[in-house]
């Protein structure tokens, strides 16, 4: 970077101010949840794990965590596939009604989050599937299929048709060619694309709190109902579940693709 | 001499088979409708959203009886009607269209040093720290986020604790319309950089330095230079900012303690708090309607910006 040291003084200063606001919650809610008091205050009163000790008893956190995790599952079991063949389609292939079809698959992002959790209660309401996990995995997955789109357009538009015609010119037929030389170029855009489902699946809070009901609460509706009445440390010790599970999601999109990948351009 | 085929690797065989099935159900005469079959499957997922779009549509023109509790069979605009005229609505309406304008603007100016920052940046380690800062908090959901902003900013939250230690009477920091922003401003940052960041990349630096032995300040560089050419990346971000805050629910609700309601908070009580389905779905139609209307009028004015899917057009 080049410039005057009036640049770097304002740059940094927003930036400064940028990273404090984006890094306080977290740090304040790791902080709360190491606290030994029974309420959380400032300065803490000293140091403890107990509230970990209390929320690794707790039967019903545990439960809650696990159909979250099982939402998670099921939405990136659903969007990989869709998502990477619907990805490779529009990168690959002059697709008539291109422009009509990418708004379309666009739809849940410009459709708000309640009118899209409205819609799908009311569909699966008919259905009678209201009240089961699986369909909250599937709208997680609906509500964020463009991100596993984009992961995987992204890493397509990299790969050389040539490529896929020389394997076909030496004798493989397509799926060979689909397996063996298409899928290992889009690798990185499925991997992007799947742990970022997983992860925006996992805190999924609107479309959840619409979808489930007191019987199958997820962990991210558990932790909204919670605080509405009172603020207590073991609360602060549930949220770093998911700052743990961030940190992971981070670690390995780090080293399995590089986090540097959404600084390219298109 | 030949092998026999059964000394293939099972590999092989299991290829071979798929093939034939492959071959046999979708056969190379269909050669040009492959795209469109791998397109279904997401377009049939999509299909739900629609699905779900056409029984709000439906519901909306049900009035709810109060005294029977029932939805009437035949159609009406009373909700409509009642939507557009309650003062309440219209309340919620504008509190949450002057939120996502603010909201808007001011993570732009914090997320566009960031992502220059980001981008421009020669140290490799300053890089993947302010990556991994955005990212962090990008992984946490917002119920967490926010959380974490009550305990700080709370009646009896770290600051005002903080506050009392030097003798200063406690304030009142959160349940208002500036905690409401604030949240938001948080929640919406990484959005924001994620979508600047490519259309900053994309700018050759050599432009920059250009501009800089033409004798252009860096202020005028960027006025002249950087922003012009990062236009796409401000497209798409404004777009989700604008749209992501004033459709949301959850900061509302936990840092606007209930009487800082956005559009989302009132579709939601229509629904489960005062049990009409019909404005309830009425009001979530005209939110839809509000957002396209909002990503049409943008898009029209200056494309889609780095939001467009598929292959680059250079």
């Amino acid at each position: 970077m080049s410039g005057s040291r009036s640049k770097s003084i304002v740059l940094w200063t927003l930036v400064t101010i940028a990273l404090v606001t984006l890094s306080a919650p977290t740090i304040v809610v790791l902080g709360a949840s190491f606290t030994g008091g029974n309420i959380i205050t400032f300065p803490p009163d000293g140091l403890s794990l107990r509230w970990y000790a209390r929320i690794s008893q707790a039967a019903d956190l545990r439960n809650a965590f696990l159909r979250t995790l099982q939402v998670a599952t099921v939405c990136t079991m659903v969007a990989i596939p869709v998502g990477t063949l619907a990805g490779i389609a529009l990168a690959k292939y002059a697709v008539r009604f291109e422009k009509t079809i990418q708004i379309y698959l666009l739809l849940p992002f410009t459709i708000p989050l309640i009118g899209s959790g409205i819609g799908l209660m009311l569909i699966f309401g008919n259905a009678g599937i209201l009240g089961q996990l699986w369909p909250v995995g599937i709208a997680c997955c609906v509500i964020n299929l463009p991100f596993m789109i984009w992961a995987v357009t992204a890493s397509a538009t990299g790969l050389d048709p040539d490529l896929e015609l020389a394997a076909a010119n030496c004798g493989a037929p397509p799926l060979q060619v689909f397996f063996s030389v298409t899928l290992p170029a889009v690798m990185p855009g499925v991997i992007t694309g799947s742990l970022l489902m997983f992860i925006l699946a996992l805190n999924e809070f609107l479309v959840s709190l619409l979808l489930v009901d007191a019987r199958i609460v997820t962990l991210p509706v558990l932790i909204y109902n919670s605080i509405r009445s009172i603020i207590t440390p073991d609360l602060a010790a549930i949220s770093v579940v998911f700052i743990a599970c961030s940190g992971v999601a981070v670690f390995l999109l780090d080293r399995l693709v590089g986090l540097d990948i959404f600084l390219k351009s298109k | 001499m030949r092998a026999a085929r059964t000394a293939y690797p099972l590999t092989w065989r299991i290829m071979d088979a798929l093939e034939g099935v492959a071959a046999a159900i979708w056969p190379a005469r269909f050669r040009r409708a492959t795209p469109y079959l791998m397109l279904l499957p997401a377009v049939l997922l999509v299909g739900l959203l629609v699905l779900g779009l056409i029984q709000i549509a439906d519901a909306s023109l049900r009035t709810l009886d109060t005294t029977t509790f029932q939805f009437s069979d035949d159609y009406s605009t009373a909700n409509f009607r009642r939507a557009l005229t309650e003062p309440l609505f219209l309340v919620v309406a504008q509190r949450s269209l002057v939120a996502a304008l603010i909201v808007t603007a001011v993570t732009l100016v914090f997320a566009f040093p960031y992502a220059y920052l980001m981008v421009r940046t020669r140290s490799p380690g300053l890089r993947k720290f302010l990556l991994i800062a955005l990212f962090l908090p990008f992984f946490i959901g917002q119920v967490v986020r926010a959380y974490g902003w009550l305990i700080i900013l709370g009646n009896q939250g770290m600051v005002n604790e903080a506050l009392g230690l030097v003798g200063v009477a406690p304030m009142r920091l959160i349940y208002n319309y500036p905690a409401v922003l604030f949240g938001l401003v948080q929640y919406m940052l990484p959005f924001a950089v994620l979508m600047l960041a490519p259309a900053l990349t994309a700018i050759p630096e050599e432009l920059e330095a250009a501009a800089g032995s033409l004798g252009a300040n860096w202020v005028r560089t960027f006025i002249h230079v950087v922003l012009p050419l990062a236009r796409p990346g401000f497209i798409g971000a404004g777009v989700v900012v604008l749209t992501l805050s004033l459709t949301d629910f959850a900061v509302p609700a936990i840092l606007g303690g209930g009487s800082h309601d956005f559009i989302a908070n009132a579709i939601y009580d229509q629904f489960f708090r005062t049990s009409d389905q019909g404005l309830g779905a009425m009001l979530a139609l005209m939110l839809v309607a509000l957002g396209s209307i909002l990503v049409g009028l943008v898009f029209a004015l200056f494309g889609a910006g780095t939001l467009a899917m598929g292959r680059s057009r250079v």
